[in-house]
């Protein structure tokens, strides 16, 4: 189960989830068999056998699906700027 | 004084960076008094090699983040003294891999560079923490927790108002300009048993929600999520030959680093106290099969 706020805000309004480089990933599906928050789906029939499906649902700043990516496909947002954002959004809020 | 390690390499045929591991034992495995073990060997036979991996330090080579040569290590339950992926390495060098499985030149600098470092390198345990001229500040040996069971599993939670949290759960205790931070107990039961601790570099500036360290258990890489601002000035040394240190206390004998804080007025707009960090983790811990 995922969270529906961050720090008080809402999760949809956080832009933090995975980004796959297709011209790297090799649908091993390590990704998809770590990750518990559902973020990812597989597609076999399709020509990206491997989606973000579940943005939302992926914790905001963990990267641990990408450590243990292989071909080292999957990548994330800057937290720098993510936090700033966080903080914006939090003060628009008040 | 001539290396004896036991060199682990993932040995992965069909990677680039799987046969540059194997590059890199070989390079050591020349030059020192080290000992080669076959990944494919030793889950045949483990026998051949036990008297090599008690002996020795053992050093993982994992060509890259499937962890193929840790994740054995850990199923064989050996204690690892030092670790080396290689995309990481080309990565912190700005070096690129090529995709041929046949070594050019510049995956064989690359390998060249990293066996050169690992037969240069003092062991960790010779290494002296450099904290000179750094103020010392105490911290507390002992703190007061709250505790939420599930099952056979016990989640304690500190108590205290020094104490903040991040929802990645982590914690900082703050004394003044100085903050300690660990992983709660939510992060060591998920992981179960820690063999692996890559510490965060003393002098570093770490943002908050910055990256500061990593551990790593055979089941996952756990990226340590600052709570705070700041520059490391300490790091715990002992988890490095200890890292189960984690598993037994991530609050006071398994601390991982200590910071100079540089914003923590501002951090804290971004931080948890206990009694709502503990309502968090209880539904974390309700909704999760650890």
């Amino acid at each position: 189960m995922s969270e529906d706020t961050f720090m008080g805000v809402p999760r949809e309004k956080i832009d933090w989830s995975p980004r796959i480089d297709y011209s790297k990933c090799n649908y091993c599906m390590e990704c998809v068999k770590f990750c518990p928050h559902q973020v990812f789906e597989v597609r076999e029939h399709e020509e990206k056998k491997l989606i973000v499906k579940n943005p939302q649902n992926c914790i905001v700043f963990c990267r641990a699906c990408s450590k243990t990516c292989g071909p080292d496909a999957l990548s994330f947002p800057d937290k720098g700027e993510v936090t700033r954002k966080i903080k914006e959004l939090r003060e628009e809020m008040k | 004084m001539s290396k004896r390690y036991a060199l682990l390499p993932c040995n992965g045929l069909d990677k680039t960076a799987g046969c540059i591991s194997r590059e890199i034992a070989l390079k050591v495995e020349e030059r020192s008094e080290s000992e080669i073990i076959c990944p494919v060997f030793f889950r045949v036979a483990e026998a051949k090699y036990r008297q090599s991996t008690q002996d020795r330090p053992l050093v993982v080579i994992d060509g890259c983040q499937t962890r193929c040569a840790s994740k054995l290590a850990a199923e064989k339950n050996l204690k690892i003294a030092e670790k080396i992926t290689v995309t990481e390495e080309a990565k912190k060098r700005g070096q690129q891999i090529g995709a041929s499985l046949r070594l050019g030149s510049n995956e064989l600098a690359l390998a060249e560079a990293i066996a050169q470092q690992l037969l240069a390198e003092e062991s960790k345990k010779e290494k002296e923490v450099k904290r000179a001229g750094e103020e010392v500040v105490a911290f507390p040996e002992k703190y007061e927790y709250e505790i939420y069971t599930k099952d056979k599993f016990i989640f304690r939670v500190p108590k205290g108002e020094q104490f903040f949290f991040n929802e990645n759960d982590c914690w900082a205790y703050v004394i003044g300009h100085r903050a300690r931070v660990g992983v709660t107990d939510f992060v060591q039961q998920s992981l179960s048993d820690i063999m692996f601790f890559t510490p965060p570099t003393i002098g570093a500036e770490v943002e908050q929600f910055g990256e500061l360290g990593n551990i790593e258990s055979g089941k996952a890489v756990f990226e340590i999520v600052s709570p705070v601002s700041g520059k490391v000035v300490a790091v715990n040394d002992e988890l490095v030959s200890s890292p189960e240190r984690i598993n037994d206390n991530p609050y006071e004998k398994g601390w991982i680093a200590e910071l100079e804080l540089t914003n923590f007025e501002n951090d804290r707009e971004l931080l948890l106290d206990f009694k709502s960090y503990f309502n968090i983790l209880k539904r974390k811990v309700d909704s999760f099969h650890v």
